[in-house]
C-alpha cells in the first residue's frame, strides 16, 4: 500500500489483482449488469488511484474501493432512472402503511440445493427486487453499513431505509420459499 | 506605482448586476404563489364504485404509480386550486375531515399542514418548484388509500 | 398480528440497531411471542443465506487485460496541464473583471431562463418533517419526476378521506 501511494504503479497493479473480484462482485449487486458492472468497476479502480493519498487505513482498502465503487455505481442509477420506466407489476410493493401482510416464511429454502444452485437463485431473487430495495439491502448486508449510513449515502430518511430492507428480506424470503415449493411439486 | 485605467464599463456592467439581483429579489418576495390541491383515492380497482369521483390526469396517475405503493389505480376526489400570497398562508377544505394549510416561507419554500378532524396530522417544510408534486397520503378502509397531492401551478 | 412499527423494531434488534434498553425488552418480547419470534427466525435465514453470496463472483476478464485498460486510463487522465506564466495582481484582477462581467451576465439570462424548471433541494437538505403522533411516517423522494411522498402509518381507521366521498365500498 505504501509502496502504490508512493506512486508505485506496479504495487498498485497488485492491490488490483487482490482485490478486483470483491469490487466487481459488489458493482454487479448493485447494478445487475456485467457490462455496466466491469465499466465502473474500472472507473472505480482508476479514481482510486488519483484518491489513494487519502487513503488513511481506517477500514481496509478492499472496504475502501467498494465504497468508490458503490458511488459509482448510485450516480449511474440515479442518472437511469430518469430514464428507467418501470412496469406497474414492477412496483407491486409492499411498503410503509400498505395492509398486507406477507405470511412469515417457515420452510427452509436451501434444504438440499447445492452451493451452486443456491447462489443462482438468491440472485435470481435479488433481480426481481426494485433498484431502491435492492440497492439498501446491498448496502445492508454486503457492505455492511448501518441505517444512519445508508440513509445519508442514498439520500433518503433512516425510516426509509428500515422499510425498504425490511420489505426487500422478506420479498426475498418469499421468493426463495417459492421457489422451493415448485421443486417439491 | 503605475497608475491602472478603471473602466466605466465594467463598472456599469456590474451595477447593472446588482441591480437585477435587488429586483429579482423584491419580485421572489412579491409573489404569489399559484396551488392546486387534489385529495385523491387509490385503489386496486379498475373501477370506483362512487359516480363523483373522476379520472385523474394521466401523467398524475403516472407519476403515482412510479411510487413503492401497490395501488395501481387513482381517483380524484376533489381539487381545489387556490393562491398563497408572498409571507403568507392559505387554507382549504378538501373533505369533511381533511384540510390542508400552506404557508410561504419565501421563493420555492412552503410549510405544509395536513388536518384531520380537526388535528394537525403532518407539518413538512420543503422546495416544491413548478412541475414537481408533494403526496401525503395514508391507509383508507378495505385496502384502499387515500392521498393529497400538492402542485405548483405557477 | 404485528403492527408495521413492531416489525421494523424488530429488524432493527436484529441488525443491533435498537438501544439497549428496547434491545432487552424485544428479548424479553420475543421469548413470549411466537408470532415476532417467527418473523425473527424468518429474518435471520435471510440474512444467513446472503452470507458469502458475493464469494462465488469472479471478474471475466484476465489480470493481464484488465488491469491494461486501467492503466490507459489512469495515463490518460495524468496529463500534465502547462504550468501559468507568472502575473502581477493588478493585471490578474483585470483579467478576471472583464470574464466575470461576461459570465455574471450570462448566468443571469440562464437563471431567468430556467427558473421555472430548477429541482428542489433534495430531502435532506433544507427539509423538515414532522408527523405528529405518527413516527412510523416515512418519506420516499423520485428524483426522476420530482415527486415527494409522505407516508402516514396510521391504520384505516383513522383515514382523513370523507367516508361518504372516497370509501363507499359495500
Amino acid at each position: 500500500m505504501r509502496a502504490a501511494q508512493r506512486g508505485e504503479m506496479a504495487a498498485f497493479e497488485e492491490l488490483v489483482a487482490r482485490h478486483r473480484d470483491r469490487v466487481y462482485a459488489r458493482a454487479c449487486s448493485m447494478m445487475r449488469n456485467e457490462e455496466e458492472a466491469l465499466d465502473l468497476s474500472q472507473e472505480a479502480w482508476v479514481k482510486g488511484w488519483q484518491r489513494l493519498q487519502q487513503f488513511q487505513g481506517e477500514a481496509g482498502f478492499g472496504t475502501w474501493m467498494t465504497r468508490i465503487v458503490i458511488n459509482l455505481c448510485l450516480d449511474q442509477l440515479r442518472r437511469q432512472k430518469r430514464h428507467r420506466a418501470e412496469s406497474i407489476e414492477a412496483m407491486d410493493e409492499d411498503s410503509g402503511g400498505v395492509q398486507r401482510q406477507m405470511p412469515v416464511v417457515t420452510v427452509n429454502p436451501t434444504s438440499g440445493l447445492e452451493r451452486a444452485e443456491l447462489r443462482q437463485r438468491i440472485d435470481d431473487a435479488l433481480g426481481k427486487l426494485t433498484t431502491e430495495h435492492r440497492t439498501v439491502l446491498v448496502l445492508h448486508e454486503f457492505e455492511e453499513m448501518e441505517y444512519k449510513e445508508i440513509a445519508k449515502t442514498v439520500g433518503c430518511s433512516i425510516g426509509t431505509v428500515m422499510s425498504r430492507l425490511f420489505y426487500a428480506r422478506r420479498k426475498l424470503a418469499a421468493l426463495l420459499a417459492d421457489l422451493k415449493r415448485q421443486d417439491l411439486r | 506605482m503605475r497608475h491602472i485605467p478603471f473602466s466605466r464599463t465594467l463598472l456599469l456592467g456590474w451595477a447593472g448586476v446588482f441591480a437585477f439581483l435587488i429586483s429579482g429579489e423584491a419580485r421572489l418576495q412579491a409573489a404569489t404563489l399559484k396551488l392546486q390541491v387534489q385529495l385523491i383515492w387509490g385503489t386496486s380497482d379498475a373501477r370506483s364504485p362512487d359516480p363523483k369521483h373522476k379520472p385523474l390526469e394521466s401523467d398524475v396517475q403516472a407519476k403515482l404509480r412510479d411510487l413503492p405503493l401497490k395501488w395501481s389505480n387513482y381517483f380524484e376526489v376533489n381539487r381545489k386550486d387556490f393562491e398563497v400570497p408572498a409571507s403568507g398562508a392559505g387554507k382549504v377544505p378538501l373533505s369533511e375531515k381533511c384540510e390542508l394549510e400552506v404557508k410561504s416561507l419565501g421563493g420555492a419554500k412552503l410549510e405544509v399542514v395536513l388536518f384531520g378532524k380537526g388535528k394537525e396530522t403532518l407539518r413538512r417544510t420543503q422546495t416544491l418548484a413548478k412541475g414537481e408534486m408533494l403526496v401525503l397520503g395514508g391507509n383508507a378502509p378495505n385496502a384502499t388509500a387515500w392521498l393529497v397531492v400538492l402542485k405548483r401551478i405557477e | 398480528m404485528m403492527d408495521w412499527e413492531a416489525q421494523l423494531k424488530l429488524q432493527a434488534f436484529l441488525d443491533r440497531e435498537l438501544p439497549e434498553a428496547e434491545a432487552c425488552e424485544m428479548a424479553g418480547k420475543l421469548a413470549r411471542d411466537p408470532e415476532s419470534a417467527a418473523l425473527l427466525a424468518e429474518l435471520r435465514q435471510t440474512h444467513t443465506l446472503l452470507a458469502g453470496f458475493e464469494e462465488g463472483i469472479r471478474l471475466p476478464e484476465s489480470r493481464e487485460f484488465f488491469w491494461s485498460k486501467i492503466e490507459r486510463e489512469i495515463a490518460r487522465s495524468e496529463k500534465v496541464a502547462p504550468a501559468p506564466v507568472s502575473v502581477s495582481w493588478p493585471a490578474r484582477f483585470r483579467r478576471f473583471l472583464v470574464p466575470a462581467t461576461a459570465m455574471a451576465l450570462l448566468a443571469i439570462a440562464g437563471f431567468v431562463a430556467t427558473r421555472q424548471n430548477s429541482p428542489s433541494v433534495l430531502p435532506g437538505g433544507g427539509q423538515i418533517e414532522t408527523a405528529l403522533a405518527d413516527p412510523g411516517a416515512f418519506t420516499y423522494h423520485d428524483y426522476s419526476s420530482g415527486t415527494t411522498l409522505v407516508w402516514l402509518s396510521y391504520p384505516a381507521e383513522n383515514e382523513l378521506a370523507d367516508d361518504e366521498e372516497a370509501v363507499t365500498v359495500e
